[in-house]
């Protein structure tokens, strides 16, 4: 019998041997395509028969778009497995995949660290206000005048995180390491141990009673604008928002009036509705705090994150048993 | 006779009220601005009569100058404490006050968490090599030349100088998963080292993957970091500065950067503030703030009271709360040679 073939979309960089070491137990091959319409007539055309597991990248969108109805239905038949390397699987439409018999892996646990990092980072900027002077020293008007308006101290502040899973989780152990008190919504409560501490509240009581909110909640079609012009209207004014999970669970125009018209002091994003487009209303307001979606971006974490999607390659190729399934197949 | 005079150099912005209710025990002076020679004119006139206590700041040094020699003459005679705003002071001549018995205090503990929470911002900022990104979302360009960055996890963070400053900079590099050691005068008790390492200065410089200058700025420590110390630092070292500029010697810290024998730096103090080092300026892989480690309501709100609390019980208790250590090791070597 022929060996089943895992398929590569987008790149490897770092954990090469790994990649290579799979040669034992799969043939690897490349698409050919360079783009979507491309790629769609590669797999009609049975090049890719043969293909059992998919590794896939976040930035190989650029090569095959989304995985949607439309690319799912003509993958190979003999595809059972579609490995995605990242947290966030938005790209992928799980329910279609589903339909399809084909199981989806993401990579948590190994971003965590990493993106709970440069959460902590925008949530200090921004309630620290360190845009305005770090703007003024490099254009060599040192603090600038007028003076910049004082920050803030993180400690005794509310932390609310919307979404406490694995991310979330890390976040609170470090942000409590600056005395902030943690409150979190999720759609169901923790356990007590799983909470550590952490007080369970409604949505509307986050929103109403956080001095700092962190939005580490995945993007699906019922957290899409989570945050909109109602739930800004809610929060506390001067608020400080910070997302590093996906661009489109903040409305990011209603953001936009909010922070000009002060209700929401400040904010860090790493994502944002468009990227790499970010709203001209974000770019020109001096007082937010903007990273280009950086949150897994080290040497150390992303050869982490590639050992395991292929680790979970290895294992489905051999075993038939996904690693890192997403939460919504259990039970498939 | 009647009550001691007390004199506010500058200005106060969060505690003016406690300010004017210590008008039950002291006479109000106050010198909101000037200049120098205008200053030591006004002492010598005897403007300031029965003058006991005073609150000066960092901020106000640029009204008066430091506090040297020169000043301290000036001063009134009756003048027995300098109450100061800044856990800094290096713009105080401690032993000539000493030897005029002048009591000087500070705003330690007021100050530590604000500065921790800096160094921290500045140790993930340049550990992530924020500043191409940051310039490049900016002007439309998405991540620009972008590198990947360093996890703080399993780094091993060396702070020099791990006093109130120091330990908060230790508990929060700690939740990071960062591996703590230190380098003071002299090893801290167990329960102040929480955990943390101590090695000699050269072990910390030779092993150290972060290096955070925690220590207070004296005639001793002014260009600790200097070239040769550089030299033995592990290659691709992250340097972060929330001390005083002048710990390191800014010309070589260029020059370290320029070789990425230090990957990046963290500053938020510079040797001739507000004035850089261009090559500073020009340099994204450093990642820079105007001296603001304790610019919030917050902390500026405790770092006055601190200060006012010191005042008044030099007037209530003739002693201070937050006495500079210096004068507290001179006292007890004082008592000792009696």
């Amino acid at each position: 019998m022929a060996r089943p073939k895992a398929l590569l979309l987008g790149l490897i960089e770092h954990a090469h041997e790994s990649w290579n070491a799979l040669s034992s137990i799969a043939e690897l091959v490349t698409p050919q395509a360079r783009n979507r319409a491309e790629f769609i007539e590669e797999c009609r055309s049975g090049r890719l028969n043969g293909v059992v597991a998919i590794y896939r990248t976040f930035d190989s969108l650029e090569i095959t778009g989304r995985f949607d109805e439309e690319l799912v239905k003509v993958l190979p038949a003999s595809v059972k497995f579609v490995c995605h390397n990242g947290a966030g699987y938005d790209q992928v439409d799980v329910p279609v995949c589903s339909g399809r018999g084909i199981k989806v892996s993401n990579t948590p646990n190994a971003v965590n660290d990493c993106t709970a990092d440069v959460n902590m980072f925008l949530i200090l900027g921004a309630l620290r206000r360190f845009n305005p002077p770090m703007n003024t020293l490099r254009n060599g008007k040192w603090r600038g005048n007028p003076l910049p308006p004082l920050g803030h101290d993180p400690e005794g502040k509310t932390l609310g995180i919307v979404g406490m899973g694995g991310i979330g989780k890390n976040l609170k152990k470090k942000a409590e390491a600056f005395s902030m008190k943690i409150i979190y919504h999720n759609r169901n409560k923790l356990s007590e141990d799983l909470a550590g501490g952490a007080n369970y509240v409604g949505f509307e009581e986050l929103l109403r009673t956080s001095d700092v909110i962190s939005l580490n909640l995945p993007l699906n079609t019922h957290t899409r604008h989570k945050i909109s012009t109602r739930e800004l209207e809610m929060m506390k004014p001067g608020v400080v928002l910070v997302n590093t999970a996906r661009g489109a669970i903040i409305d990011e125009a209603a953001l936009v009036q909010a922070l000009d018209s002060g209700h929401v002091a400040s904010v860090g994003l790493d994502v944002y509705e468009e990227e790499p487009k970010v709203h001209p209303g974000l770019i020109n307001n001096p007082n937010v705090i903007l990273l280009p979606h950086m949150g897994t971006w080290t040497s150390e974490t992303q050869k982490a994150m590639e050992e395991c999607n292929i680790l979970n390659v290895k294992t489905a190729l051999e075993t038939g048993a996904l690693r890192n399934m997403v939460p919504e197949q259990v039970g498939l | 006779m009647g009550k001691p005079g007390a004199l506010l150099i500058g200005n106060l912005t969060h505690t003016k009220k406690e300010w004017q209710a210590i008008s039950d025990i002291a006479g109000l002076y106050e010198y909101a601005d000037g200049s120098r020679e205008d200053f030591l004119a006004k002492c010598r006139n005897g403007e300031f009569k029965n003058l006991h206590t005073l609150y000066r700041s960092n901020d106000s040094n640029k009204i008066t100058g430091n506090f040297n020699e020169e000043l301290l003459d000036a001063l009134p005679k009756s003048l027995k404490y300098v109450c100061h705003n800044g856990a800094g002071y290096d713009n105080i001549d401690i032993p000539a006050c000493t030897k005029r018995g002048i009591s000087v205090s500070s705003t330690p503990i007021a100050v530590d968490d604000a500065t921790a929470d800096i160094a921290v911002f500045l140790m993930l900022g340049a550990l992530r090599n924020v500043t191409q990104s940051f310039q490049a979302v900016r002007q439309g360009n998405w991540r620009g030349n972008f590198q990947l960055g360093h996890d703080p996890k399993k780094k091993v963070l060396g702070i020099l100088g791990m006093g109130g400053i120091g330990s908060a900079v230790a508990t929060r590099a700690k939740a990071f998963g960062m591996k703590v050691q230190y380098h003071n005068r002299r090893q801290l008790p167990a329960e102040k080292e929480d955990g943390a390492k101590y090695v000699s200065f050269e072990e910390l410089l030779k092993t150290s993957d972060v290096l955070s200058l925690n220590l207070t700025l004296n005639a001793s420590t002014r260009h600790i970091i200097g070239k040769p110390e550089f030299e033995k630092m592990k290659d691709g070292v992250i340097v972060i500065n929330t001390g005083r500029g002048p710990l390191i010697d800014e010309a070589a810290l260029v020059d370290a950067l320029k070789s990425r024998k230090v990957w990046t730096a963290g500053l938020d103090v510079f040797e001739e503030e507000p004035n850089i080092h261009p090559g500073l300026l020009e340099d994204e892989n450093t990642v820079l703030l105007p001296h603001i480690g304790t610019a919030t309501f917050e902390t500026q709100r405790d770092m006055e009271l601190l200060v006012l609390d010191n005042l008044k019980s030099s007037i209530n208790d003739g002693k201070l709360i937050t006495q500079v250590p210096e004068q507290k090791r001179d006292t007890a070597a004082v008592r000792a040679s009696l």
